[in-house]
């Protein structure tokens, strides 16, 4: 029995070892995202289990931000030497990190997916400047016209393709204690991207001239801000502090006909009335005189951080993963309705059309999609981006520009030659 | 017991070291900061001397922010005191269900920010809150009002909703003081044919005076650097009419990118509360010393 105990302890003492090493040799990757909704957190988690099952040298685990912190703890934990391997992003995030040299571009890789998955080409475009790409793109949001067919019917009410059709249908939806149309006020992210689509749809897409000197001071800057301005008298009066949240509520509770949003089918599924068939989505109008419908799009990616290569391979190895068609649309569909595929076998995948929220609106999903073609992000257009466009929009000096309008009562003009001094002042 | 003034440092010598630690060194650390032009954590910075406290102190940004600040500091110490003198004095009379009371007026210093940040938004909301339907009905207001509107609606009703969090804190601190005035004194004052407002000018207040002064102190202190539940329901907002100085630090160093511009800020904040603190110390201690 003494000697059986001592080969035992023999054993687990050769073996320890052993198994550490087998440990030892597996490649952790931290991943920070900014989904941090609890079922989102699921869904990327049950992606995660699934990659590292099939992958037993490769253990990723997930840590949850905040958007309103990462910008700030990103840079910190990078230069403190505990960053992530992977971190999600949107265009104006990258320059941010590729200025204190955290980036490498990752071209040859996005290539390598392109020709796999084939790129939406305005996805990889907000991420393409300066000689390198600096994330693979992962989804993509866009802004839409949302209303209800009944309420547009009851009115008489046509859907709007140009401003003055918009104007006068949020004028006649004005009434008992109902607003016409629901559009955001405040110094935030959300009030930027409202803003620039209706810049967007009044010719005024580029905020730089290709010198890198602004060109936001501008007569259609200016058209596009009185219109806006028009439009929010229409809109309740507590819309100066609105987010995103805010405005779906609005919309859910029927206090405002219209809003402006990338998404509120989960809102409106499960807050409101949830008929399909009711839930109208439409291309944002465009002024007069200016053709095709356009809008803001977000094309969210991930940058790979690690300059370890074997880690960089991984990185690269659970990227590839998401991006399958089989895994992408559970991936997409962490938010159904709301993100939506930046590939064109992604856009077919039979895992992204067979959830039950997206066939249950699939006609608004699939307008979204084509919406979302038109889609430009202020500061990453016809390939010109300069690195002040970080500071400008994380001060979202575009919001502020409204906010002179709107709160201060400056008047267009003067609101955005301020609001283009104050660019050039962030620039600096 | 020998007194010596070696022993009597070495007890108290962890004591500095602590606080040299955890309070000095990040003060030498912004202080150095301030010096420099680091834009974004992690990179690098050039030595510039006093360049960031000519550019702040012209800026008027950083004015408009300090007399923000001052507005916010003042209105909340009077709208605390005022609630929280109030709760102290019904708390310190004897009624059924006094001990209850007590212990549960605190609930709204004990909620988590974010909780009261949301009752909040959601109470004084054009779209469902309950405020602004009850203030049309009883025909207060004609139609729905943006409480966070405009940005003197906005800082009134930040330095309510503040102020509704801290005054049962500091209700606790002045009942601690009511009840260490003697009852003796009360019922001589009464004797002598006091009434409730002669007892009230005449006993409680100079009695209570000195606790008042030290809460005065410690809740500017307090109040100054408030930023959560600011950032949290205006950021700031609309248009920089709630944008008080920590606001305006946190807005400088993670979303204007400028580092050293916002360590600046923060040394003139600091620079500004020591000597408040300083002046209001002496003047306590004068006043005691009377």
């Amino acid at each position: 029995m003494r000697t059986m105990l001592k080969a035992a302890l023999a054993g687990a003492t050769l073996l320890t070892p052993a198994s550490a090493g087998v440990a030892q040799e597996k490649i952790e990757l931290k991943l920070w995202h900014m989904e941090q909704p609890p079922h989102r957190v699921q869904r990327v988690q049950e992606l995660i289990d699934a990659f590292n099952a099939a992958n037993p040298d490769i253990v990723v685990t997930q840590e949850p931000q905040n958007w309103g912190e990462v910008y700030a703890k990103a840079p910190a934990a990078i230069s403190a030497g505990q960053g992530p391997d992977l971190l999600f992003a949107i265009p104006d995030f990258t320059p941010i990190l590729k200025d204190i040299g955290a980036l490498t571009s990752v071209q040859d890789f996005v290539e390598e997916l392109d020709a796999k998955h084939d790129f939406v080409d305005s996805a990889v475009d907000a991420y393409s400047y300066d000689g390198g790409v600096w994330a693979v793109p992962l989804y993509n949001m866009a802004m839409n016209l949302w209303y209800r067919k009944s309420v547009f019917q009851e009115a008489g009410i046509e859907v709007p393709t140009t401003w003055d059709e918009w104007k006068a249908a949020a004028e006649k939806l004005s009434a008992d204690g109902v607003h016409g149309i629901g559009l955001p006020a405040n110094k935030q992210l959300y009030t930027d991207q409202t803003v620039y689509s209706f810049m967007v749809n009044g010719g005024a897409t580029e905020i730089y001239n290709e010198d890198g000197t602004l060109r936001f001071n501008n007569p259609e800057t200016v058209a596009s801000y009185k219109f806006y301005a028009d439009m929010h008298k229409l809109s309740p009066a507590d819309s100066t502090s609105w987010t995103w949240g805010e405005a779906e509520a609005c919309f859910s509770s029927r206090s405002c006909a219209m809003v402006l949003q990338f998404s509120v089918i989960a809102t409106y599924d499960s807050q409101a009335e949830g008929d399909a068939n009711d839930l109208g989505v439409a291309a944002i109008p465009h002024a007069e005189g200016q053709e095709g419908h356009h809008t803001i799009s977000y094309a969210n990616a991930v940058m790979l951080l690690s300059k370890h290569e074997a880690k960089l391979q991984a990185a690269k190895k659970f990227v590839s993963f998401l991006l399958e068609p089989e895994n992408y649309g559970r991936f997409l569909n962490m938010e159904p309705g709301l993100f939506m595929p930046v590939t064109a076998d992604g856009a077919k995948a039979e895992s992204f059309w067979s959830d039950p929220m997206v066939q249950k609106y699939r006609s608004q999903v699939e307008t979204v999609i084509k919406n979302a073609e038109n889609g430009r992000l202020f500061g990453f257009t016809s390939g010109r981006t300069f690195p002040s466009i970080a500071a400008i929009s994380a001060q979202n000096i575009i919001a502020e520009t409204l906010q002179n309008i709107v709160v201060n009562g400056q008047s267009a003009e003067e609101a955005v030659a301020a609001g283009q001094a104050r660019m050039e002042d962030v620039a600096r | 017991m020998p007194q010596s003034p070696a022993l009597a440092f070495a007890f108290v010598a962890p004591a500095l070291l602590f606080l040299a630690a955890i309070l000095g060194w990040p003060l030498v650390q912004a202080l150095a900061l301030s010096m420099q032009d680091v834009r974004v954590i992690g990179s690098p910075g050039a030595f510039v001397g006093t360049a960031n406290y000519e550019r702040i102190l012209a800026a008027p940004e950083f004015w408009r922010a300090a007399g923000l600040s001052v507005v916010w500091v003042v209105a909340n110490a009077v709208l605390q005191t005022a609630l929280a003198l109030s709760a102290a004095l019904v708390l310190a009379e004897k009624f059924p269900g006094v001990r209850v009371a007590r212990t549960w007026i605190i609930i709204t210093w004990i909620v988590p920010t974010v909780v009261v940040v949301v009752i909040w938004r959601w109470l004084f909301s054009t779209s469902g809150g309950i405020i602004n339907p009850l203030l049309v009905q009883s025909g207060l207001i004609e139609r729905p009002v943006g409480f966070f509107a405009t940005p003197w609606t906005a800082m009134a009703t930040l330095i309510f909703i503040n102020s509704w969090r801290w005054f049962p804190f500091i209700a606790l601190m002045i009942l601690a003081g009511l009840l260490r005035i003697p009852g003796d004194l009360y019922e001589a004052a009464r004797i002598d044919g006091a009434g409730t407002w002669s007892r009230f000018r005449y006993v409680t207040w100079p009695l209570l005076a000195p606790t008042l002064s030290v809460l005065a102190v410690i809740g500017t202190l307090l109040s100054f650097n408030v930023f959560d539940v600011i950032w949290l329901l205006t950021a700031g907002g609309p248009a920089g009419g709630s944008r008080t100085l920590p606001v305006l630090i946190y807005e400088t160093a993670f979303k204007g990118y400028r580092l050293s511009e916002a360590a600046t800020i923060s040394v003139l904040a600091t620079v500004f509360l020591m000597v408040f603190a300083v002046i209001a110390t002496r003047t306590l201690e004068k006043g005691e010393a009377r």
